[in-house]
């Protein structure tokens, strides 16, 4: 690595380290740690949210994959999440503080039952945890890859500059620091664009180069025999049913909505990060159409960005983009980490332990924190060996998002939902999905939107069979704007 | 028999077009604080409609 780029390196992090430390001065309670005292502004939300969403698929998974299938890997940044991205901000973000709930399944546990809390809370924090373990890992082979620091190395420095500001400065810090890695992140993509429409002579020059080997790299929707992304499964699956149970139902993304200091600035926060989301196949879509119409010499198509990086972006860019990549994982890392932590102390601690002390979540929450950040460095040495379990991790919460989604959305915008309802549902319709996955081997864009219907139809008629909690209970915990203003 | 791909353009624009009624129905006073009634520019629904035009141009431009 050129010095110049070391230095743009060693400067991102200090600043980000000390960013972080500052927030700590301003934790005196839970609430401090976890909801930033519900003090976040709706740009700062905006940012943060975008930084946690772009992880290491998102950046150089989605570029490997503009470089096989073109535009169409951009559905998962537009119908993929905008229209989930609006309704959350519109009805789901009201309906979370009117309940004034810390998490999703807090909010889950109050409108059904503490069954529904637990089960929903356990499945986030196992998935997190490798989920993290495999961010970790990501960023120790980027450090390897560009600057030759060993696995272990790269795992200890990462964990250790995470942990400092995650620990230290809680949501507030982790809010912060990701609108910092954001900014980056877009300067370092409009300048591949800039430069790489440039070398090729053009826009129209760089289209018609790309099209030239490749005719539907510039089309959103690949044909319906597509294999992995058939145009009807992307609207169905991805578009009604795996994005709003993203958007509307993963605490890493809402906990810090739940942090905002008003109502308004929480929804403007998601509308923000919409905007923002709308622009982020020029960070991590780009690069691949680009790899391609320079015609780079690499093995698989996840090579693309690392390829633009090395061969493209000049001194001092690559460093600076270099430290982009670092950044999309970080911001990934610390939300999962806080957000866990949050889940584990609230939704686990206090619904298991009866006889709970509130005033000790602050220092349980930044003990997890310590602890979740210590297993997944302890996790991330062995992800190679452990990818069939992430995998098989990652088909476990896809079964589980239709029914989620399902209970989530009767929940909120009715008030016919019942426990036991809900409960059944959700069991069963796990139980549909994981059929449909292994007997029918059906692609699981089409998995959940099929156990989603279901759970719905079950939901909405099994609580005509049972017991409904009361319309006091229930004055907070359903919405519509249409109906409660 | 299967739509053609250019069908999935045309349903996404109509899904977008269907999203932007549902915002416009949905009463300002749900959207906008009474305290900042008089700003238009904190009326989310105009941000919507915004991201949703952004969408629909998007998806006639890529077809």
């Amino acid at each position: 690595m050129h010095p110049i780029d070391l230095a743009i390196v060693v400067a991102y992090v200090a600043l980000i380290t000390s960013v972080g430390i500052r927030f700590s001065q301003r934790i005196k309670t839970a609430k401090d740690f976890f909801l930033a005292g519900r003090s976040l502004t709706w740009w700062v939300i905006g940012l943060s949210i975008i930084g946690t969403n772009v992880d290491t698929n998102g950046y150089i998974g989605a570029s490997g994959n503009a470089y096989s299938i073109g535009i169409a890997q951009a559905n998962f940044e537009w119908i993929g999440a905008i229209p989930a991205m609006i309704i959350a901000a519109l009805i789901f973000i009201p309906l979370y503080w009117r309940a004034g709930v810390y998490s999703i399944p807090e909010y889950l546990g109050l409108r059904y039952n503490a069954a529904v809390r637990v089960v929903s809370a356990a499945i986030v924090v196992v998935v997190s945890v490798f989920a993290m373990g495999i961010a970790m890992w990501a960023l120790a082979v980027t450090l390897q890859t560009f600057i030759g620091w060993p696995i272990w190395l790269g795992i200890l420095v990462s964990g250790t500059v995470v942990g400092l500001y995650s620990i230290a400065g809680g949501l507030a810090a982790v809010a912060i620091t990701d609108s910092i890695q954001v900014c980056i992140m877009f300067v370092c993509g409009l300048i591949i664009v800039g430069i790489g429409i440039s070398d090729a002579g053009g826009a129209d020059s760089f289209a018609s180069k790309l099209l030239a080997e490749n005719p539907t790299h510039l089309s959103a929707y690949l044909p319906a025999d597509h294999e992995g992304y058939p145009w009807h499964g992307v609207i169905l699956g991805l578009g009604l049913v795996l994005s709003p149970a993203y958007w509307v139902g993963s605490q890493a993304i809402l906990q810090r909505t739940l942090g905002a200091k008003t109502q308004w600035d929480a929804s403007a926060g998601m509308m923000f990060a919409a905007l923002a989301k709308t622009f982020v196949p020029l960070l991590i879509i780009f690069p691949g159409l680009l790899a391609l119409v320079m015609v780079a010499d690499i093995e698989y198509p996840d090579m693309a960005l690392p390829w633009v990086i090395k061969n493209v972006l000049p001194v001092g860019v690559s460093g600076l983009m270099f430290v982009a990549i670092i950044a999309a994982l970080q911001s990934s890392i610390d939300s999962s980490i806080n957000s866990t932590a949050l889940i584990i102390t609230r939704d686990i601690r206090h619904v298991l332990m009866k006889n709970h002390n509130p005033e000790a979540d602050l220092v349980i929450g930044r003990m997890l924190t310590l602890g979740l950040l210590l297993c997944a460095m302890g996790i991330a040495p062995f992800i190679g060996d452990l990818g069939g379990i992430f995998n098989f991790l990652q088909f476990l919460l896809s079964l589980f998002q239709g029914p989620l989604l399902a209970l989530l959305l009767l929940g909120a915008l009715t008030q016919r939902a019942t426990a036991s309802a809900g409960i059944i549902t959700l069991a069963s319709g796990v139980v549909l999905a994981g059929l449909l996955s292994w007997v029918l081997d059906m692609n699981l864009l089409f998995v959940a939107f099929f156990s989603f219907c279901y759970a719905v139809v079950a939901l909405w008629t099994i609580s005509g069979f049972t017991q409904p909690h009361s319309q006091e209970h229930l004055r907070n915990l359903s919405y519509s704007p249409w109906r409660d203003r | 028999m299967e739509l053609p791909v250019f069908w999935a353009n045309y349903i996404s624009v109509a899904l977008f077009v269907l999203l932007g009624c549902g915002v416009w129905s949905i009463p300002k006073s749900a959207v906008v604080p009474k305290e900042y009634a008089h700003a238009r520019w904190r009326d989310l629904r105009w941000w919507a409609t915004g991201l949703i035009v952004l969408q629909i141009l998007l998806y006639a431009f890529f077809s």
